[in-house]
This record gives structure tokens, C-alpha cells and sequence, in this order.
């Protein structure tokens, strides 16, 4: 799976399992930051993360193991989808 | 120690009245019902009535139950205009709890296994979620309790609030209660042989320690004079047979013992219950009853309406009017009143309201028209 | 205000009923965490938990949280040697969370799977948390002031801080308080889903933990005015010196980071207690070991104990996290450990975490004269309870 597939399921994500309004989801891109904090960003706490972890290995299969520092790829909606894409051997 | 308690906000927020003391006062002076909807019938709130009180982005994480609890307390915590840096205790009475959010979150794992689970409604299947996601909404850092019990929830948490100001434990206290209707909850009551008019909403008042809110200029709203809570016997979610209860004789005593003139009760039209509070009444008052209201068939039945009580019979003190639910004029009344509070299962609370010493006028800087007074 | 005395105790523990195995087991630093039986848990990735074993009490029409808190209350009664006529006017606080859940669960299952299950009234009149103090007031004849509380972890706590406070003000003489709750569905699942879980038995304190245990059962006490215990002739465990009531304000789940809010409860139980934290000689942490609650528990207690005296240790380590009955039967702890001068250990800590300053007693009970001991319940969405206790 590319990473713009992945980027639009994750946006499906946002709405059905993070509670966002669709009009909201659709507004977010790629460069959009996915914390609490950074400017312009989407705004998930410590609780969103875990429902958007739950929510991957759900969807893709992928495993996070939370004993790895994971932060880097939970950036940006760009970066989680280039994560998950390369976890799924996409290119 | 025993302290004056004085109540300085009101919040409601359920089908007929939505508003701090101003919008009560103005719905009390004449009173709408609000008809009840669905097959089993019950009033519910207007699908609108949240969306103009919670910040959407706020909401995406707060269940409806929270939204309603955080929409009341932000109203109440506002009109008393208390900085809550100060000290804020908080006393949540629910009879049902969030059994919306208990159901999703197990239907996540029914139908799709362990990754059907959802993060964000977990917290939400423990009772408390009302009271950890309104201490944070309002930055309540001393206790934060949460009360269950059926059909007296509000009054028993409005109760345990007073108390933990009258003690000099803390100095202020955002009490209330609050539920919402939910399918499969009203089909469990229903079995239950529970069968009175059901509502939902949140109604919550500040309450201070007398002396402080006078001292920054507080509007003080009522008193509450004296408060006791007790049981009696009866099976879980039944109706007892016995009549005999320190409560009311506790709080008239507290309140200093002269005998309340006006009561607020908790009637719902569960005919077996409500016959046993009556019971109970005459028991503890005698005959002749004095005049007696219950809100229950305005707004049905719901925790809030417990705490909603207090506030009417804070209204009630000053106004010197006894609501009548069918619409009329209300019945004139003086001196102090009892809100009165008698659970399936057993619990018995009572509170006697007053209008205290303060006479009843906004501060300066508060904001807000004054409650107003009904026209004869 | 009057001061509060201990009278009585009783507790259903994963290591059996009463009071006596619970001590036999906290003692001998027993690990009661095993693999599950009472839910499916074959779908997650931790599968043990500690359950209460061969529980028999009761009928099969009460539900499991109920049979708990009934056997738990009633030997705290007979412990204390009050009858029912002077029962009549006493005070009952119950902390609960899951009520009767475990039922409901197995009824709501049912109906998913298309079947007609019957006796659902009776599961559903047992769910909520309120329904124990309903049961307990009815069976026992306990007339007084009665009302539930719900505060996720620290429920059983809270309750005994409820119950003290309603005789320090003279509102009751005698109050019966505790917390319960038995193994449910949607307590597992749900700490599952939030990665809480350690899938081997919990290590409190230890630099390698992973994760809670999850845990079931029931402790109740007997809190009486310290001067109508002394007249009537009763002998008082320990006096319930002072309590702490906080709430973080902070995150739904996660506590606060720099524990402002544990360290307020503390501070406000030493000061009720009039005792400097000097004067404490053991602190029964809240100890979930997650590796967020123990550093910022560790961290503190030592703001408001500094370094060193302290001992300290977590029972969850045994018994595994009881929920809203971990609050009640972490009290029994402590008192049981000023009593009998034996500080339980902290179980399956092999390696002290270096941040944790202080001397976690791993493994092995300790001997140890202590005047004045805390417990810690640190619940879910920052409500934070501290108990002070006093040797008497």
C-alpha cells in the first residue's frame, strides 16, 4: 500500500474512530501535525494516540510495540503514512 | 464546627429550562411542561440544546452525559463568579452513569473483536468520568466525589457537598446531579417495576461557606440550613413498608428546628414509591402535609432534578411562591421549606432551604439580570 | 471533631476469604496472580489476573460483587462484635466501580450471540455500583447514613475517608466502609486496549516493570467514635488519624506529571493527623506499576518524605490492582502491618528501579516498629486519597 492510500484511511480513522467531525478531517493534509501543541496540528493527546494505535493495527495489521519510542513517526499525518506504508513493504 | 451555607450559582441545563438563576426563576414563575416523546414515553432533551454549550473540539472527547454535567457546572460556576483557583471541591450524584458510552465500548468488542476496543470510551465505563472530565473542564483540585444511588442522587449529592462546606473542610463546592435516557436502561427499569416519568439533564449549584462569598461580593442565591442523609429498609430497588427516618427530623434540627412550611419532593409517578415517600412525610410532619411540589412532571425524572429541587426551593425562599406544575398560579408560601428526596431501595435525604440572612440583590461587577419575581 | 478508631475487620482476597489467609499471604510475600478463569482472555496478550479463589458464600442468584462485599462486611461486623440492634443506627459507605458487571456482561454476551438469556431482572437490579450498599444496608440492618461512592482506583479509600469524616463530625457513631469489586469483561478488555497490562504477574518499583495486574475482591471496616469504642469495651486495631482528598484536574488517564496532586493528599492527611512526615514510618504505595504511576508516586513521596526512613511497598504486587476494593484492602494492609509490626514486602522486585529513592522491602516481609503509616490510592483521572493510621 502506498502511503496516499494509507493517508486516506487514516483519515476515515479520524472520523469513525477518533470522533472528528468529517468536515474537520477533510480539511487536514499531509503536513498537518498530528500533537497536541504544535501549531496548526490536528491536536491528539496521549489517549488519542493509543485509539489511533488501536485503531492501525486494526486496520493494517501493523504492530506497535510500545517499548520502541515511536514519536518520530507520530509527527505528521505524512510521516505515520510513510510509517505504516514501509511496515506493509509499499514503497 | 458548622458553618453557614449559602448556595452563590445555579447551572440547569434539561428540556424546559436551560440558564443560570435568571432563567430558572423565569421558568419557575410559570412553569412549562414539556411533553414527553417515544414508545416508552420520557422527556428527552432537544438534540440542539448541546451544540450551543460545548466547543466542538471540546466535545469530540466528552461523552453526552460529560458534556451535559460540564455545560450545567460552567454555568453555575460562572454566575458565582468564584475563582475556582481558590479551592473548588465537587460532588457529582448520578443514578445511571455514562451506560451509553458501557454499552458502545462493549458493542466495539461484540462485533469486532479486541480491535473494535475503543481507547477513548473506556474511561467512560467508570462512573466517575462526569466528575474527572468536569474537575478538569473547571479546575476543580480538592475532592471531586461521585455519588450513586437510584432516584436520590441530586439531592444526596447537593447534601454531601453542604456538609463538606458546613464542616470547614472546603470552602466551596460545585455540587449537582445528572443523567441521560439511554434505550437499554429504560428497558431495565422497566423491568425494574420503576415506572415513573423519565427525563434527563444536569442541574448544579456552587455553595459556599456563608462568610466568604459575602466577603468577595458573591450573590447569595439561598441557604441551605441543614442537611441529613439516612436509609431505610428496603430490597435492592424496592419499595419498603417502614415509615420511621431520622433524615428530615436531623436536618429541621440542623437548620435550627422550626418545622418547614413548603416541600419539594420526589415524586415521578412510580406509584408504589411515590406512596411510600408519602408515608414517610406524614410520619415525620403530620397532618395536615404542608404544600408540596415535585418538578418531575415538568422535566421526568433524572438525578439532576434532585439538585434542580434545591434551587427551586432556593427561588421559592424569596420568591415566596410554590410552583404548580399543572400550570396554575402557585401557592403562597413563607418561611422555610424541605426538599425531601426518597429512594427505591432505601435512601432518604433531606435538606432544609432558606432564604438566609443576605437579602437576595447581585453584586457589583456580577453579571446578569436578577431572577425575576412572579407577577401576581 | 472526634477521633476515629478501627474495630473490626473483614476481607475476601485473592488469596481466600477473611482476614487471616489475606495477612497469611501478604506476609509470606505470595504472588496471587494467575493465570484467568473466570472471563475469556484469550484474545489479548495478557491473560492473568488475580482472582478470588473457590469463592462459595452466598447464592447463585447474587452476583459475585455482591457475595464479595456481603462476606467481607459481615466478618468485619462479627470481628468487631456489634450485633444487629447496634447496628441499627450505623453509618455504611461503599466504594464500587464494576457493581454486578460480571453478570450483566454474561447477559448482554448472551443476547449478542442471539440467545434469549433469562434472569436478566436480577443481574440487572445487582449492576449498578450503588447496589452492594443497597444489599449490605438491607441484609445487615444498617439504618444510618448509606451512600456509594465512585472514584475509579481510589474508591475503597474514599469510602473509609467518608465514613470517618461522618463520626469525626458526630453524624454517625459507628460506620461500617469499604470498597468491592469482582473480575469484569469490560475492566480487562479495557486496560488490555490501553496497553496497561504487564502479561506477567506486575513488579511495583521495579526498573523493568511493565504494567499493571488486574485483581478482585472486598475489605470492610468498622470505624467507630475512639470514646464509645473505649466504653463499650472494644479493643481498636489503630486510630484513623487523618485523610487527603485531591483531584489532579488534569488528564482523563494519565496523571499529572509532577504529582502535585498525590503530594497535596498526603500533606493534607499529615496535617489532619497533626504529624510531621518525620513521624511515618511506612507508606503502602498505590503501586500499580505502570511506568508512569511509580516514578510519579516515587517522586512524590519523596517531596514530602525526602530520602531514606521510609519504607515502602506495594501490595498490588500480591494481590494485583482490586479496583475499587484496592483502596479498602491496601488499609487492611497497612493496619494489619502497624498491628503485628511486619511491613508486607513488595513481591517480584528483582531489580530496585535507581529513580525510586527509597527502600521498596522487595520480596521478604520486614520486622519493623512503626508509630504512624499512610496508604496511597492514586484513581484513574487524578483522584487522589491518602489514609493516615496511628498505632493506638
Amino acid at each position: 500500500m502506498q502511503p496516499k492510500e494509507v493517508f486516506d484511511e487514516l483519515k476515515t480513522i479520524l472520523v469513525a474512530r477518533l470522533k472528528f467531525d468529517p468536515r474537520r478531517a477533510a480539511e487536514v493534509t499531509e503536513a498537518t501535525p498530528l500533537p497536541k501543541g504544535a501549531e496548526g496540528s490536528i491536536g491528539l493527546d496521549s489517549l488519542d494516540f493509543i485509539e489511533l494505535s488501536i485503531a492501525i493495527e486494526e486496520r493494517f495489521g501493523v504492530v506497535m510495540d510500545e517499548s520502541e519510542d515511536l514519536s518520530a513517526h507520530f509527527a505528521s499525518f505524512d510521516t505515520l503514512s510513510r510509517f505504516v506504508a514501509g511496515r506493509l513493504g509499499g514503497a | 464546627m458548622s458553618r453557614n451555607v449559602v448556595v452563590t450559582g445555579i447551572g440547569v441545563v434539561n428540556a424546559a429550562v436551560v440558564g443560570a438563576s435568571p432563567a430558572l426563576g423565569a421558568w419557575l414563575a410559570r412553569p412549562s411542561a414539556v411533553p414527553p416523546t417515544g414508545a416508552r414515553p420520557a422527556v428527552r432533551l432537544p438534540e440542539r440544546t448541546l451544540a450551543g454549550l460545548v466547543d466542538p473540539a471540546e466535545a469530540r472527547r466528552l461523552s453526552r452525559v460529560c458534556q451535559l454535567t460540564i455545560a450545567a457546572a460552567r454555568l453555575a460556576v460562572a454566575e458565582s463568579g468564584l475563582d475556582p483557583a481558590r479551592g473548588l471541591g465537587l460532588v457529582v450524584g448520578s443514578a445511571l452513569g455514562d451506560f451509553t458510552s458501557t454499552i458502545a465500548f462493549a458493542d466495539g468488542f461484540l462485533t469486532r473483536g479486541p480491535g473494535g476496543l475503543s481507547a477513548l470510551l473506556f474511561p467512560n465505563t467508570v462512573m466517575n468520568t462526569m466528575a474527572a472530565t468536569t474537575a478538569i473542564a473547571v479546575a476543580s483540585r480538592e475532592l471531586a466525589l461521585t455519588i450513586n444511588v437510584p432516584t436520590v442522587a441530586g439531592e444526596l449529592a447537593v447534601a454531601r457537598g453542604a456538609a463538606a462546606v458546613a464542616s470547614g473542610r472546603t470552602d466551596a463546592v460545585l455540587a449537582g446531579g445528572v443523567d441521560e435516557l439511554d434505550p437499554l436502561v429504560a428497558e431495565m427499569l422497566d423491568a425494574l417495576g420503576d415506572d415513573g416519568l423519565r427525563g434527563e439533564g444536569a442541574t448544579f449549584l456552587v455553595l459556599e461557606a456563608e462568610a466568604a462569598a459575602r466577603a468577595r461580593g458573591a450573590p447569595s442565591l439561598g441557604r441551605i440550613a441543614g442537611v441529613a442523609w439516612r436509609a431505610i429498609p428496603a430490597g435492592p430497588w424496592g419499595v419498603g413498608r417502614r415509615t420511621t427516618s431520622r433524615a428530615i427530623g436531623d436536618a429541621v434540627t440542623r437548620a435550627g428546628g422550626a418545622a418547614p412550611q413548603w416541600l419539594y419532593v420526589s415524586a415521578s409517578g412510580d406509584a408504589r414509591r411515590d406512596a411510600w415517600e408519602a408515608r414517610v412525610l406524614a410520619a415525620a410532619l403530620g397532618a395536615p402535609r404542608p404544600p408540596a411540589v415535585s418538578l418531575a412532571a415538568l422535566v421526568g425524572h433524572h438525578a439532576g432534578l434532585g439538585a434542580l429541587h434545591v434551587a427551586a426551593a432556593a427561588w421559592t425562599s424569596r420568591s415566596g411562591v410554590l410552583p404548580a406544575p399543572d400550570g396554575g398560579a402557585g401557592v403562597a408560601v413563607t418561611g422555610d421549606g424541605l426538599v425531601h428526596g426518597l429512594a427505591r431501595g432505601g435512601g432518604h435525604v433531606a435538606l432544609v432551604v432558606g432564604s438566609g440572612d443576605t437579602a437576595w440583590m447581585p453584586a457589583a461587577g456580577h453579571e446578569g439580570p436578577p431572577m425575576e419575581l412572579p407577577t401576581s | 471533631m472526634r477521633r476515629v478508631v478501627v474495630t473490626g475487620l473483614g476481607a475476601v482476597s485473592p488469596f481466600g476469604a477473611g482476614v487471616k489467609a489475606y495477612w497469611a499471604g501478604l506476609a509470606a510475600g505470595a504472588c496471587a496472580i494467575r493465570p484467568l478463569t473466570l472471563i475469556d482472555a484469550g484474545a489479548f496478550r495478557c491473560r492473568i489476573a488475580a482472582e478470588v479463589p473457590d469463592l462459595r458464600d452466598g447464592s447463585s442468584r447474587r452476583s459475585r460483587a455482591d457475595r464479595l462485599a456481603l462476606a467481607a462486611a459481615t466478618e468485619a461486623l462479627d470481628d468487631a462484635g456489634l450485633g444487629r440492634r447496634e447496628c441499627a443506627e450505623a453509618a455504611l459507605i461503599v466504594g464500587a466501580v464494576g457493581g454486578g458487571m460480571l453478570e450483566a456482561e454474561e447477559w448482554y454476551w448472551a443476547r449478542a450471540r442471539g440467545e434469549r438469556p433469562s434472569g436478566w431482572a436480577p443481574a440487572l437490579r445487582a449492576i449498578l455500583p450503588g447496589a452492594h450498599a443497597e444489599m449490605l444496608g438491607h441484609r445487615l440492618g444498617l439504618g444510618g447514613p448509606r451512600h456509594t461512592v465512585v472514584t475509579a482506583c481510589s474508591s475503597g479509600a474514599v469510602a473509609l475517608a467518608e465514613a470517618a469524616e461522618l463520626i469525626a463530625d458526630g453524624v454517625a457513631d459507628v460506620a461500617v466502609a469499604g470498597g468491592v469489586d469482582a473480575m469484569t469483561r469490560l475492566c480487562f478488555m479495557g486496560f488490555n486496549a490501553l496497553k496497561l497490562l504487564d502479561p506477567e504477574p506486575c513488579r511495583p518499583f521495579d526498573r523493568d516493570r511493565r504494567g499493571m495486574s488486574i485483581g478482585e475482591g472486598a475489605a470492610f471496616v468498622v470505624l467507630e467514635a475512639a470514646e464509645r469504642a473505649r466504653a463499650r469495651g472494644a479493643r481498636p486495631y489503630v486510630e484513623l488519624a487523618g485523610h487527603g482528598m485531591t483531584t489532579d484536574a488534569y488528564h482523563v488517564t494519565a496523571p499529572e506529571p509532577e504529582g502535585d496532586g498525590m503530594v497535596r493528599a498526603m500533606r493534607a492527611a499529615l496535617a489532619a493527623g497533626g504529624v510531621e512526615p518525620a513521624a511515618i514510618g511506612y507508606a503502602n504505595a498505590h503501586g500499580t506499576a505502570t511506568p508512569q504511576n511509580d516514578r510519579i508516586e516515587a517522586r512524590a513521596i519523596a517531596r514530602v518524605f525526602g530520602d531514606g526512613r521510609l519504607l515502602v511497598s506495594a501490595t498490588k504486587s500480591m494481590i494485583g490492582h482490586t479496583m475499587a476494593a484496592a483502596g479498602s484492602l491496601e488499609a487492611v494492609a497497612t493496619i494489619l502491618a502497624l498491628v503485628y509490626e511486619t511491613i508486607p514486602p513488595t513481591a517480584n522486585l528483582a531489580i530496585p528501579d535507581p529513580e525510586v529513592g527509597f527502600d521498596c522491602v522487595p520480596r521478604v516481609a520486614r520486622e519493623a516498629e512503626v508509630e504512624h503509616a499512610i496508604s496511597n490510592s492514586f484513581g484513574f483521572g487524578g483522584q487522589n486519597v491518602t489514609l493516615l493510621f496511628r498505632r493506638v
